[in-house]
């Protein structure tokens, strides 16, 4: 067995080294299908020996810290994982709810404020890109409420709204409509003069000129900010469940905590992160798809 | 406001180069630039009077051009012709109605030129819109032009026929070469279908053997249409190809330092033989020896 695996490994490294150290004739940029393929299975070789190195890493540091309280092995966090999507014991899942639960539900109140937030940021920065006084009277608004951390003004949002869905949402759509107003502000008022001038030549009316050019043009940046707005919209999920969170991913890291059960704070953090890479994910794809022209005009 | 001695600006109308020219058109004396149609005469299609354009520069207010007075009647392909820097683009600006002169009249069908009414415009850049398909460009242009959808789809092919594109109707801009991209914008200019057509050194951004045959076949199209057109470029060659009537501007402000009427075939000669005739080679060459004055 041994042998034969170890005869193969010099037969297998020449074709091994065909991709990696493409000639230079073909150009590093435009490879041929099998090179471009070749170097994307590398790159993913290479993210997963990183990962494998990370989780290494952190059962090393389980092993020394050797306090499961303080740092959890991956294992155990593996097994809050089964745990947490079953039923055991007649307890179902965490605190009454499966973790996919949780983290729907966070899913749904991120997806609901952060549609929200770029819907209001859309409106807001196209008006501020188009009228010069509206964006010298609240541009300094939109800054200072952007600078603001969420946990500031969740406060004043329970106060105004209670502790269920609404200030939760709220807080979402406050903290995600910054960068996008920030963003299509900045990209309509940008807008290329020379293709404004061209539909204006064509006889488009001034709502023509922003529907038809300012608008696709900005689109980009938009986008830009659309994928900041979720991220924030993320980090600030976490904040938005401090306050009668459970269900919900971020009150679940909270009670956790309370309870010292780090394994499912680690697990939960995870798990935010994880959603959180697919969702950006989706974002650039959907990106690729609706603005074709990016970088090429 | 002394004009040069050799610039017959004060008539605002061109010299004959050869053969007379149309009755009634060169002759008219220039008309009041407030009545549409004074008794019979045709209104010109682009009428200057005394125009002149002043802008802020950095060390103060910089003469940009006139004073100028032209006249050009219906169906003329005007061209002007100038050093860069002469005023000749900020001249069809205040054509296109993008601007409005410092003093003086700028008519153009005998009313104040507005952006997107009664003119198209090809730009030195294409100026398309990347986030739609070449076809979506001109269909854009005709929705503009207000023509509705059903005949939008049956005229976006036959534009850009007219312009000698086939098959790119979908196609991405990107994917297009630079010499087809303006060609989609002279069929967007085109799309509207006005008595006007202004061009702003449309050919220069492109290679030689791209211009000669974007010129070949602008001066195909507009013998067709018989628009009128005003094409501002700095090429002398250029100037004697594609004009009717060629103005050559003085360096800045810019003035009409020699206005000519060009008696060249329209029709039914081949590029190659117009540019092989003898009147040919002289009008390059007084438009040259021109051209090379007022910059001077």
């Amino acid at each position: 067995m041994t042998s034969s695996l170890s005869r193969s490994v010099p037969a297998a490294r020449p074709s091994d080294a065909v991709p990696a150290s493409p000639p230079p004739a073909d150009g590093p940029r435009t490879g041929t299908p099998p090179a471009r393929r070749g170097r994307r299975l590398r790159r993913t070789g290479v993210r997963v020996l990183s990962l494998l190195a990370l989780l290494g890493l952190w059962q090393l540091a389980a092993v020394a810290a050797d306090n499961p309280s303080f740092v959890p092995a991956p294992r155990a966090v593996w097994d809050q994982l089964v745990l947490l999507s079953t039923t055991h014991d007649g307890v179902r899942g965490y605190g009454g709810h499966l973790l996919v639960e949780h983290l729907g539900i966070s899913l749904r109140r991120i997806l609901i404020g952060s549609a929200l937030g770029v819907a209001a940021g859309l409106v807001l920065g196209v008006v501020l890109g188009v009228v010069p006084w509206i964006r010298l009277v609240a541009e300094p608004v939109v800054t200072f409420v952007r600078a603001l951390p969420p946990l500031a003004y969740f406060s004043l949002l329970i106060i105004w709204f209670g502790i269920d869905e609404t200030p939760k949402l709220w807080l979402l759509a406050v903290a995600a409509l910054p960068p996008v107003a920030v963003a299509t502000a900045a990209a309509v008022h940008g807008a290329p003069t020379g293709l404004v001038e061209a539909a204006r030549a064509l006889g488009a009316s001034r709502w023509d000129v922003i529907k038809d050019v300012v608008l696709p043009s900005a689109l980009p940046e938009i986008f830009t900010g659309v994928r900041l707005a979720v991220g924030v919209a993320y980090s600030s999920v976490v904040a938005a469940e401090t306050v009668n969170g459970v269900p919900g991913i971020g009150g679940m890291v909270r009670d956790a905590q309370r309870y010292l059960q780090t394994d499912v704070v680690v697990l939960g953090l995870l798990a935010i992160g994880l959603s959180g890479l697919l969702i950006d994910g989706l974002l650039r794809a959907a990106e690729t798809r609706l603005i074709p022209w990016r970088g090429r005009a | 406001m002394s004009s040069r001695p050799d610039a017959p600006a004060e008539s605002g109308t061109p010299r004959e180069s050869g053969a007379p020219v149309t009755p009634g058109e060169s002759g008219t004396s220039v008309a009041p630039a407030d009545s549409a149609v004074p008794g019979g005469t045709e209104v010109p299609a682009v009428h200057l009077d005394e125009v002149e354009h002043v802008y802020a520069g950095a060390g103060g207010p910089v003469a940009a051009l006139g004073p100028i007075s032209l006249t050009v009647p219906p169906g003329t392909f005007l061209v002007l012709v100038g050093a860069s820097g002469c005023g000749k683009s900020t001249l069809l600006r205040l054509i296109a109605g993008f601007e409005k002169p410092t003093s003086g009249t700028v008519r153009t069908g005998g009313a104040e030129p507005v952006p997107g009414r009664g003119a198209g415009i090809v730009f030195q850049q294409p100026r398309l819109f990347p986030w739609k398909t070449v076809g979506g460009n001109v269909e854009l242009a005709l929705r503009y032009a207000g023509v509705p959808r059903a005949e939008r789809a049956r005229r976006v092919p036959e534009l850009l026929e007219r312009v000698g594109l086939h098959d790119v109707a979908e196609r991405r801009i990107w994917q297009i070469s630079g010499g087809q991209q303006q060609r989609v914008a002279i069929a967007r200019a085109l799309a509207g279908d006005d008595p006007l057509l202004l061009l702003d050194e449309p050919f220069a951004a492109l290679d030689a053997l791209t211009r000669e045959r974007l010129q070949e076949d602008l001066r195909r199209v507009s013998a067709r249409t018989g628009r009128t057109s005003v094409f501002v470029t700095h090429s002398v060659e250029e100037a004697v190809f594609l004009g009717s009537r060629v103005v050559v501007l003085t360096r800045r402000p810019g003035r009409v330092a020699l206005d000519l009427e060009v008696d060249l075939p329209r029709t039914g000669v081949e590029p190659d033989e117009l540019r092989a005739l003898p009147e040919y080679a002289a009008l390059r060459a007084e438009i040259g020896h021109a051209v090379r004055a007022a910059a001077a």
